[in-house]
C-alpha cells in the first residue's frame, strides 16, 4: 500500500514536471525578438581579477590567514555571481542560436549551431565551476578553477558576433584574430 | 456505461490503435519514414500488440492463461521499442551537440541504471494483487516498464530545459504523449500491482488508462500532421559599426555588443 502511494505520487509530480515544462516551452516559442534583452553584460575585467591566481597569490601573502580566508570567500560569492550570471547568458544565447537555425542560408545555420554549440560547452562549465566554487567557500585555502568560463565565454563571443553578422550583412565586420 | 466490455471500453481500447496505425499511413504517404523510424517502429508494433491482446479478450476460444501470455508477449514487444524510441529522441535532441553530448550519455546511462535499480526494487516489494503467478507478474513488469520510461522521459524534459535547449516539435509532441501516457499508467499499474483496489472496481484503471492513451495519440497526429508556425529570427541591430577584434580586446568588445542588443 504504501509503495503504490509512493509511486503514485512520483508519477503525479513526474506528471506536473513534465507539464510546467510543455508550458515553458511554449513560453520559449511566443518570446522570441524580447530574447536579447535579458542578456546581462558582464564586467570582464573584474571577473578576469577575480580568478587570476596572482591575485590570490598576492592576498595570501599580504594577509593573516583568517582575514584571507574572509576576503577570499566574499571574492568566491561575487565570483559565484558572475559565472552564474555567464550560464544565464549562455542559455539565451543557445535560445538566440536555435530561433536562428531556422534560417534559409546555410552560413547563418552553421553560425547558429556553432553558438549553440559553443553557449552550451559555457553553460555546462559555468554548472560546474559553480560547483567548485560553492565546495571552496567550505575551503577558501583551495585553488579556484573558473578559467574554463572565461575562455568560454571568449568562444561564444566569437560566434555570438559571426552569427549577428551573418543575420545582419548590413553591418560589416573583419574578425581578425582570436 | 464504466463496465468491461460497454461500448466505451470496446471504443477506448481499439480506436487509440487504429489510429495510431492511420497515423502510420500519414506519416509513410508524407515521405517521413526515415525521419520517424523509431516512432514509426513504436506506433506500429504497439498498436498490433494492443490489437492482438482485445482479440485474445473477446475471443471466446482464448483461456484466460493464453489471454495473459498474449499481454505478457504484447509487453516484452512494446517495452523495448519503446526505450529504443525515447533513446533516438535523446539522440537527436542532443548528438548534434558535441559539447553536451557525451555529459548527456553519461547521465542518462547512470538514470537509466538508478530506475532499473528502483524498478527491480519496486518488483520486489509489490504486493500480489493475484493468486496467479501469471498475472501478478504482468502487473508487475507493466509497473516497472511504466517508472523507467517515466524516469527517463523526465529526465529528458529537466535536461533540455536546465540547457535551455528546446525539443525540435516532433521531438516534444512525442516525447509529451510519452511522458504523460508513462506517468498516468506508472500511477495506474503501482495502484493495480500493489492491490490497492479491489477486483471489481479496477476497471476504472482500465478506463483513466485508455483514455489516457486516446489523449496521446491525438497529441501525436497534433505534432506530427500539423504544420509548425514559422518563427521570428532574433537578428542584431542594423546601425552596428564595424569592429576590428584582437585576441586581447574580444571579451571587452562583446560586452559592448551585448550592451548594444539590449539598447536595441
Amino acid at each position: 500500500m504504501s509503495l503504490a502511494i509512493v509511486l503514485v505520487v512520483v508519477a503525479v509530480l513526474s506528471l506536473v514536471v513534465i507539464f510546467l515544462f510543455a508550458r515553458s516551452r511554449s513560453l520559449q516559442i511566443s518570446e522570441g525578438a524580447s530574447l536579447a534583452a535579458r542578456i546581462q553584460p558582464i564586467d570582464v575585467e573584474a571577473f578576469r581579477n577575480l580568478i587570476d591566481p596572482a591575485e590570490d597569490e598576492y592576498l595570501r601573502r599580504r594577509l593573516s590567514g583568517t582575514e584571507f580566508r574572509t576576503v577570499q570567500r566574499k571574492r568566491l560569492r561575487a565570483m559565484a555571481a558572475y559565472v552564474w550570471t555567464a550560464g544565464q547568458n549562455a542559455g539565451v544565447l543557445v535560445r538566440i542560436g536555435q530561433h536562428a537555425l531556422a534560417a534559409s542560408d546555410a552560413q547563418t545555420v552553421e553560425a547558429a549551431r556553432q553558438l549553440v554549440d559553443n553557449a552550451l560547452l559555457l553553460r555546462r562549465n559555468a554548472t560546474f565551476a559553480l560547483l567548485r566554487i560553492y565546495i571552496a567557500l567550505a575551503w577558501p585555502n583551495s585553488g579556484l578553477a573558473a578559467g574554463q568560463v572565461l575562455s568560454g565565454y571568449e568562444r561564444v563571443n566569437g560566434s555570438a558576433m559571426l552569427l549577428g553578422r551573418l543575420q545582419n550583412p548590413a553591418a560589416p565586420v573583419r574578425i581578425a584574430t582570436w | 456505461m464504466l463496465q468491461a466490455h460497454s461500448l466505451l471500453w470496446h471504443y477506448l481500447w481499439v480506436a487509440p490503435n487504429l489510429l495510431l496505425l492511420v497515423l502510420v499511413f500519414f506519416i509513410v504517404k508524407r515521405g517521413l519514414t526515415t525521419q520517424y523510424s523509431a516512432f514509426l517502429a513504436f506506433a506500429g508494433l504497439s498498436a498490433i500488440a494492443e490489437l492482438a491482446v482485445y482479440a485474445a479478450d473477446i475471443l471466446p476460444w482464448v483461456s484466460p492463461p493464453e489471454f495473459w501470455s498474449t499481454v505478457r508477449a504484447s509487453l516484452l514487444i512494446e517495452g523495448p521499442v519503446k526505450f529504443i524510441l525515447i533513446a533516438a529522441i535523446f539522440a537527436q535532441a542532443f548528438g548534434a551537440y558535441p559539447s553536451l553530448a557525451r555529459l548527456g550519455k553519461i547521465l542518462i546511462r547512470a538514470v537509466g541504471v538508478f530506475l532499473v535499480l528502483t524498478a527491480a526494487l519496486a518488483a520486489a516489494y509489490a504486493q500480489q494483487d493475484s493468486p496467479f503467478a501469471n498475472i501478478a507478474g504482468v502487473h508487475v513488469l507493466e509497473e516497472a516498464i511504466y517508472l523507467i520510461e517515466a524516469g527517463l522521459l523526465v529526465f529528458i524534459f529537466s535536461f533540455s530545459s536546465y540547457f535551455r535547449l528546446s525539443l525540435s516539435r516532433p521531438q516534444f509532441g512525442i516525447a509529451l504523449g510519452l511522458g504523460i501516457s508513462a506517468c498516468v499508467h506508472l500511477a495506474t499499474w503501482a495502484v493495480a500491482a500493489n492491490a490497492v483496489l479491489p477486483p471489481t472496481k479496477r476497471v476504472a484503471l482500465d478506463f483513466v488508462n485508455m483514455g489516457t492513451y486516446h489523449i496521446c495519440v491525438l497529441i501525436w497526429f497534433y505534432y506530427l500532421l500539423v504544420p509548425q508556425k514559422v518563427e521570428g529570427i532574433t537578428t542584431v541591430p542594423s546601425n552596428a559599426p564595424s569592429l576590428d577584434l584582437g585576441p586581447q580586446e574580444s571579451l571587452a568588445t562583446w560586452n559592448r555588443e551585448l550592451e548594444r542588443l539590449i539598447h536595441q
